[in-house]
């Protein structure tokens, strides 16, 4: 009779935890195709169709890369805060707020010409989106209240606020009806990369990427920010103004999500409406945890995640595959790799029974 | 000695290691059905490790544990309870929401349907039986401290233990609760129980124990029956030890101004405490845990701010220091939780001598990576820190080692007052020696409080040593008054006259 022992690693892992990662990710999939299997789906044939749709034409990826634009920015805002051990669950709600903020410029301004229009928009998205960011910041610091649950519960009221303004006074008076503002002017749309579909909130999210990976390396800000993440009571006996990052975390977080918002609504949809909101915020957090907040890894993370969310559109389309099953799948990536964290500090060892 | 009956549990030659520290080293202990053992000792010195290993909770790096003559393993803490060895924690494993009975019964239900009537007479039974008052149908989340205590015990009683072990439980109580709970151990003694009773206040050992064992740096060193004990002072001297492990030589330095300033300063814990440290000079803080070292090390060290009184250190008062708390020629604090306060775990050595010494590597907002990676590699070989690799992470140093990275960062940053609070708990005598060196070497430069419950470190570092008692500062006098010196004990115990 053998008997399983767990022990505590003593070296770290280094790069085999992206094996650990791969792992996850594998056992993820062999769920979602028992869950396709029960439902009379034939699972092998429905993976490849999904990774065919996602990632099997040109016209695909490009799609994935659209996709994988807001993601990315979402999931770098979010990581900022995570270094912090800052639970930000809300960038879903910043996203919206920086949406919000980017159409409110668009609109009220629509005459300007583009290079002051769209840095106009940005700067109203980073304002709305930070400002969402700092109420839960504020109210931690101040009165000590959760940010998890603050964060969460505020994604409900921005996305109500933007229904109220889409349904209400922004709506536009030829729309039929339907909730959504007019389309953007033309110098309120962030234009195309030469003659592909992608649009340059991809070079956004390069600059947005560099410039955090410099910032926490190569500034003392940054390491403040690690340092006190890593253990607070550390961060006191050091005197590092603990509260004073927890604000800029939270602010630059919810000003990251906001440009997301900022280029979905510009970019890809040309003006705001219910639909902007698809759970990028959500995703993003899938993405952090699965990149270990670096940036990089959140590129390739968010791709892949974006080519999901494109792949079941296929899968819906040919298999009559309900739409949650995307989500399905994200959650049950998210819970693997988490699972899998447990193998980077632990192993497993058989041991004989003595 | 003739031994009236086999002990009840007979620990034999335990000994464990944590990494390199020696927690317990060939440790012989009996314990005996109806009598309360006191284990007595300063922090650190091995009582909890010794406890935590009966209790199926750590496993012995060697020795035996015999139960009843017979010897026994304990892989978990179940094994342990099943043999009746139970322990009541410092903190309670209860849940809130639910009854005293509830409580107690969890996981003994004994069968699918529950009787709580039946339950609830037999907890009242068993309560009535040692003295332990207690309303059955009370919720957990409603109960005082001293009661939640109660439910732990009645836990154990529940499940037959023969062997309760209590750690530290009066650090919780109120001074009535403790008298009860006393009470109820005599009267568990009484029944038959064995009770071992972890503590360092003296004066709770000498009215409850029947034997005492006394535990420092991780041996026994004294057993002896309560009624050998002759007087607070004669345990206190047992507990801390006199005896000089090693000599150094203090060489003299310049005394020079003062660094720290502290009159009539009350806290919650302080009572009025004045003290004073000068450049050149080592004040060395002793007594027993608890008497206040440590509320007065967190408001010098600008963790808590001072209540009443003045606090000035380098010439600036309390407030005005921490408001703007200079990098360099400065205030260093040596904590006694190097793991946890001093260093980031998870950080590497250049990321941990970052820490205090950061706004020495900025330029603007830009961080001077590379200059710090090279003056944290001088340090390291000038503190002659293992393994000698910056990219080491500081959870994987040995506590020698991680002490001697932060006197070296705190030393870079050429302080001027040196707080040190227990330099060398749990560290082997060759680092020890290291770190009294390196203070020493401070004091050239600094005027160090160093606080201490080592009284032998007290007496081989210090200028002028205090003697700190129930909050307050007993005497302050010369290292070399040996007179005074051999008061103490007394002065520890709370004894003046």
């Amino acid at each position: 009779m053998g008997k399983i022992r767990v022990m505590k690693r003593q070296e770290p892992l280094g790069w085999r935890s992206c094996l650990v990662v791969l792992g996850a990710a594998g056992v993820s999939l062999v769920l979602s195709g028992i869950l396709l299997g029960l439902q009379d789906r034939p699972p092998l044939t429905a993976m490849v169709i999904l990774f065919q749709g996602a990632f099997g034409s040109a016209w695909a990826i490009e799609d994935c890369l659209i996709k994988a634009v807001p993601i990315y920015l979402c999931s770098l805002g979010v990581a900022v805060a995570f270094r912090l051990q800052i639970w930000n669950i809300g960038a879903e709600g910043q996203f919206a707020l920086g949406a919000v903020g980017a159409t409110a410029a668009a609109l009220y301004f629509p005459d300007l010409s583009w290079f002051l229009l769209l840095p106009g928009m940005a700067l109203a998205a980073f304002l709305a989106g930070g400002f969402w960011g700092l109420i839960p910041a504020l109210l931690k610091i101040h009165m000590r209240a959760n940010e998890i649950i603050v964060t969460l519960m505020m994604n409900y009221i921005a996305i109500l606020f933007l229904d109220y303004l889409v349904y209400g006074v922004w709506k536009d008076p030829a729309s039929f009806g339907f909730p959504m503002t007019p389309t953007f002017s033309e110098s309120a749309i962030v234009g195309r990369i030469g003659d592909t579909n992608l649009n340059w909130g991809l070079a956004l999210c390069a600059v947005c990427g560099l410039l955090v990976w410099v910032f926490f390396r190569y500034t003392l800000l940054g390491y403040e920010l690690k340092a006190s993440g890593e253990n607070v009571r550390a961060a006191r006996y050091a005197r590092l103004p603990y509260e004073r990052l927890v604000i800029l975390v939270m602010v630059l977080s919810g000003a990251l999500a906001g440009w997301a918002g900022f280029i979905e609504a510009s970019a890809t949809l040309n003006r705001l409406q219910p639909s902007i909101m698809v759970g990028y915020g959500y995703t993003a957090i899938v993405v952090a945890w699965l990149a270990r907040l670096n940036p990089l890894y959140i590129g390739l993370a968010s791709f892949l995640l974006a080519g999901l969310r494109v792949g079941v559109e296929n899968l819906q389309l040919e298999l009559q595959v309900p739409a949650a099953f995307g989500q399905i799948m994200e959650g049950l990536i998210l819970l693997t790799v988490l699972a899998g964290g447990f193998f980077t500090e632990y192993r497993l060892r058989l041991r004989p029974r003595p | 000695m003739n031994l009236p009956a086999p002990p009840l549990v007979r620990l034999e030659e335990i000994s464990k290691s944590f990494g390199r520290v020696r927690a317990n080293s060939d440790i012989t202990l009996d314990i005996r059905a109806g009598k309360i053992k006191a284990l007595l000792g300063e922090n650190g010195a091995g009582k909890s490790t010794l406890m935590s290993i009966l209790a199926g909770r750590l496993q012995p790096d060697a020795g035996k544990i015999l139960v009843e003559g017979e010897a026994t393993r304990f892989p978990s803490a179940r094994e342990a309870i099943q043999a009746g060895i139970g322990m009541v924690y410092q903190h309670f494993m209860l849940v809130d929401a639910m009854t005293v009975t509830e409580n107690v019964f969890l996981g003994q239900e004994g069968g699918f349907w529950l009787r709580p009537r039946k339950m609830a007479r037999r907890v009242s039974e068993l309560a009535r039986r040692y003295g332990l008052d207690i309303d059955p149908f009370a919720r957990v989340s409603e109960l005082s401290m001293g009661e939640k205590q109660r439910v732990e015990i009645l836990k154990l009683l529940l499940r037959q233990s023969r062997v309760l072990i209590f750690d530290e439980p009066t650090a919780v109580l109120t001074l009535t609760e403790t008298e009860q709970l006393f009470e109820a151990m005599k009267q568990m003694a009484g029944q038959g129980k064995a009770i071992v009773f972890i503590s360092h206040k003296l004066p709770e050992v000498m009215s409850v124990a029947d034997d005492i064992a006394i535990l420092r740096n991780g041996a026994v060193v004294d057993t002896l029956e309560a009624g050998a004990v002759t007087s607070r002072a004669d345990l206190a001297r047992r507990m801390v030890g006199r005896e000089v492990v090693l000599q150094v030589d203090k060489g003299t330095s310049e005394i020079g101004p003062h660094v720290l300033t502290v009159r009539g300063l009350e806290t919650g814990a302080l009572q009025g405490i004045d003290l004073e440290v000068r450049q050149g000079e080592i004040l060395g803080v002793v007594g027993v845990a608890g008497n206040g070292q440590k509320p007065l090390v967190q408001t010098i060290c600008g963790l808590t701010p001072p209540g009443r009184g003045e606090v000035e250190i380098l010439n600036r008062p309390w407030k005005d220091f921490f408001a703007r708390y200079p990098s360099d020629d400065t205030l260093s604090y040596i904590p006694e939780e190097r793991i946890s306060l001093a260093t980031c775990p998870g950080l590497n050595l250049v990321d941990n001598f970052l820490l205090t010494t950061r706004s020495d590597f900025s330029r603007g907002p830009w961080l001077m990576g590379k200059r710090a990676r090279g003056r944290a590699r001088e340090l390291i070989r000038d503190f002659n820190v293992q393994p000698s690799n910056v990219d080491a992470l500081a959870r994987h140093l040995s506590g020698g080692n991680l002490q001697k990275m932060v006197l070296g960062r705190e030393f870079f940053r050429n302080p001027k007052l040196i707080v040190a609070e227990q330099p060398t708990q749990g560290l082997d005598i060759a680092a020890t020696e290291e770190v009294w060196r390196h203070l020493l070497e401070a004091r050239k430069r600094a005027g160090i409080l160093l606080v201490t419950g080592d009284l032998a470190e007290a007496l081989a570092l210090s200028d002028r040593i205090a003697v700190m008692f129930g909050g307050r500062i007993m005497d302050v006098f010369p290292a070399s008054d040996t007179r005074k010196v051999d008061r103490i004990g007394l002065m520890m115990a709370g004894i003046t006259a």
